[in-house]
């Protein structure tokens, strides 16, 4: 199958727009040249581009074969890539504005493997875009029963509707959207008119400056929230989220409209996440995480939400939904911890008032230092807080962590796809006798060290802990595979006529259609000549 | 397997690295003495300092260090001032590397990297081998990885 014909002159423009407006501006400027040269280079430059784009265009071939979807691409180097179906972790479709008024799609295959995405197909019409996301997800289920000519799972299943935002939630969203980021950003930005401003206010008295400090910062903190709100809203506006079979299905976007599948099969954990405002008001967010990759973290703030916001029971059905975990009952970290946090947050409260004290004595600004030592006050109430939201829960298949209590996360990994048991214990957690144990998945937030984990937990508790994750870890992975090949066994005598064939399909195949779908990584996701 | 421990020489490997550090961060110091900015003596306490903690850090890591090959998984035990005990199932082995760095060469070590799908813990380096415990440790590790694999297909 082809791109859409509409892509040639849109990825040419795309590649080139920028080079031919400096041309413009550049050369029609200069004394040398003017305006009958600028065009033309203009021109030549954009026919290159259109000559290239067209080339390309004819190139690109992608095919669907009974097993592995097919890219053939390239115009100088040329290239062949096989991604097997039952590979594939998620399939985006995404379509900015002008995309969408020109009516093309991109789509992105991913695959556990490499960190960038194994299948980009720049651009197909969106029909053509949504029945490939369909007929992947088709493929890989017949791909993965075993001998992949069944007649009853070609049909689609029926797309089930389990979320869909409300204008109410949409605005919770963009209004408890605040990202404190954004006010370090701006602060960066702002920080050149800092001298303008002490110009305008030379015999600024104390009292003056500190409220031109204080309007500032309040300032500072409601443009970033109208930005990250502003953001938010274009973002998750028509947020709807469905299950269909083996799949949940999202859609999203004001502006640029995403959507995507994610393999139910294929989830290495949820995180349910809330802040005290979300507390208060009785929402939460879920966070559903695959491996290797996040779904549209297309640089549209790296978000992989699949509930942006929701009543807490709701997004609780929604994950027991995909994940049934229960209800957990956390075991705290012992009392002693508490003195731990208070004797940190002490030290960060010295700190400060240590700093405001040398800005007061040497910059000679009367600035009320001690004021900073208030803070004192809200140690006890802070480590006690932390002490509270943290814990972990063993449940029957999931290992549940919750840490955090301002921003407060409750991760649910199954045991299955547990790859590594960390246990770590530093210096001063030693003297306080408790240990972190970290339960590593291929998820993705693990990269940025977000992974589950039980957090300052007694020393024994944690021994015992990460034997318990690493038995349970063996014991589910056996209970899976008898489970599996029980059910081809059957499948296998019912459907085809050589049953050994079909067992060492399976032993082929489990590898990856049940618990590794993560570590595939490296076992050849994705096959390629060049 | 019993509970194994690193080879000694990898002390020297450390204990180098250990004195490429002193003198690559008392550089700037002797450069501040050299120009008279600071006492002769200072840069001499500097790398003379750095060089007694890294020292003592390398052989506090080599008293250490501990590895093992249970049942179902690998487990290493390691870390001076954080301790981290980590346990790999040996279902979730990627693939194991044997390597030798230009250092361990010289020392006549070699190391053996375990890689998992995991994200933190995706790559587990066991330094401190000579090269043929190394080799024997990969290929151990690779027979007792596929046979987990094994057992659980059936």
């Amino acid at each position: 199958m082809k791109l859409a014909p509409q892509s040639i002159p849109y990825r040419a423009l795309q590649k080139v727009s920028g080079v031919v407006l400096v041309i413009v501006f550049v050369v029609n400027d200069s004394a040398r040249f003017g305006t009958l040269p600028a065009v033309g280079l203009a021109a030549a430059v954009l026919a290159v581009a259109v000559t290239y784009e067209i080339a390309y265009y004819r190139r690109f071939e992608y095919e669907l074969t009974a097993d592995t979807l097919d890219i053939r691409s390239g115009v100088i180097s040329r290239r062949e890539r096989e991604i097997p179906y039952r590979r594939i972790q998620n399939v985006d479709v995404s379509r900015s504005i002008l995309q969408r008024a020109i009516g093309v799609a991109a789509v992105d295959l991913e695959t556990a493997g490499g960190s960038e995405t194994e299948g980009a197909i720049r651009f197909v019409t969106p029909e053509a875009a949504t029945s490939l996301q369909r007929e992947v997800q088709r493929l890989k289920r017949d791909t993965a029963s075993a001998d992949g000519v069944e007649t009853a799972a070609s049909t689609a299943p029926d797309e089930e509707l389990l979320f869909e935002i409300s204008p109410r939630e949409l605005a919770l969203v963009g209004a408890l959207s605040f990202d404190g980021r954004l006010i370090g950003l701006l602060v960066f930005v702002g920080s050149g008119s800092v001298p303008v401003v002490s110009g305008l206010l030379p015999d600024a008295s104390a009292v003056a400056l500190s409220g031109v400090v204080v309007a500032g910062i309040g300032g500072l903190v409601v443009v970033s929230w109208v930005i990250g709100a502003a953001v938010s809203f274009s973002n998750y506006y028509g947020f709807r989220l469905s299950r269909a079979g083996d799949e949940l299905r999202y859609e999203r976007g004001l502006f640029r409209r995403y959507s995507g599948s994610i393999p139910v099969e294929k989830v290495q954990t949820l995180t349910v996440t809330d802040n005290p405002a979300k507390r208060a008001l009785g929402y939460a967010t879920l966070t559903i995480e695959t491996a290797g990759y996040a779904p549209g973290q297309g640089g549209e703030g790296g978000n992989q939400a699949a509930i942006p916001i929701a009543r807490r029971d709701r997004v609780y059905d929604l994950a027991r939904e995909v994940e049934s975990f229960g209800e957990p009952a956390f075991a705290r970290p012992p009392r002693r911890v508490r003195w731990r946090y208070g004797i940190r947050y002490l030290i960060v409260v010295s700190v400060l008032t240590g700093v405001a004290f040398g800005v007061d004595r040497f910059s000679g600004v009367d600035a009320p230092w001690y004021a900073a030592a208030l803070l004192l006050l809200a140690v006890p109430p802070a480590a006690h807080l932390q002490w509270r939201h943290r814990g972990y829960w063993l449940g029957e298949d999931h290992l549940l962590t919750r840490n955090g209590f301002w921003s407060r996360s409750v991760k649910a990994v199954p045991y299955y796809r547990i790859q590594n048991v960390i246990d770590r214990r530093s210096l001063f957690q030693r003297r306080w006798n408790v240990a972190s144990v970290v339960a590593d998945t291929a998820g993705t937030s693990s990269l940025v060290g977000d992974d589950a984990a039980a957090v300052d937990v007694g020393t024994d508790d944690a021994i015992a802990l990460r034997d318990a994750l690493t038995a349970r870890l063996q014991a589910s992975l056996h209970d899976r595979r008898s489970r599996e090949t029980g059910f081809e066994w059957v499948d296998a005598e019912t459907v085809s006529p050589d049953p050994p064939t079909a067992v060492d399909g399976d032993s082929d195949v489990d590898g990856d259609a049940d618990d590794d779908a993560d570590g595939d990584a490296d076992d050849g996701a994705v096959r390629e000549r060049e | 397997m019993t509970t194994q421990r690193l080879h000694p020489r990898v002390r020297i490997v450390w204990i180098l690295r250990a004195i490429l550090v002193a003198v690559v961060l008392s550089a700037p110091v002797g450069g501040a003495a050299y120009l008279e900015f600071l006492p002769l003596w200072a840069p001499i306490a500097v790398g003379g300092v750095l060089l007694t903690l890294g020292t003592g850090h390398a052989i506090a890591r080599y008293r250490r260090w501990r590895y093992e090959i249970r049942e179902d998984a690998l487990y290493l035990d390691r870390g001076v001032i954080t301790q981290v005990r980590t346990t790999v199932p040996l279902v979730r082995i990627q693939h194991v590397d044997s390597r030798r760095g230009p250092v361990e060469r010289t020392a006549g070590l070699a190391s053996c990297v375990v890689y998992t799908a995991g994200s933190r813990g995706a790559d587990v380096r066991i330094p401190g081998l000579t090269p043929a415990g190394a080799s024997d440790l990969r290929e151990e590790l690779k027979r007792l990885a596929i046979r987990a694999e094994g057992e659980d297909a059936v």
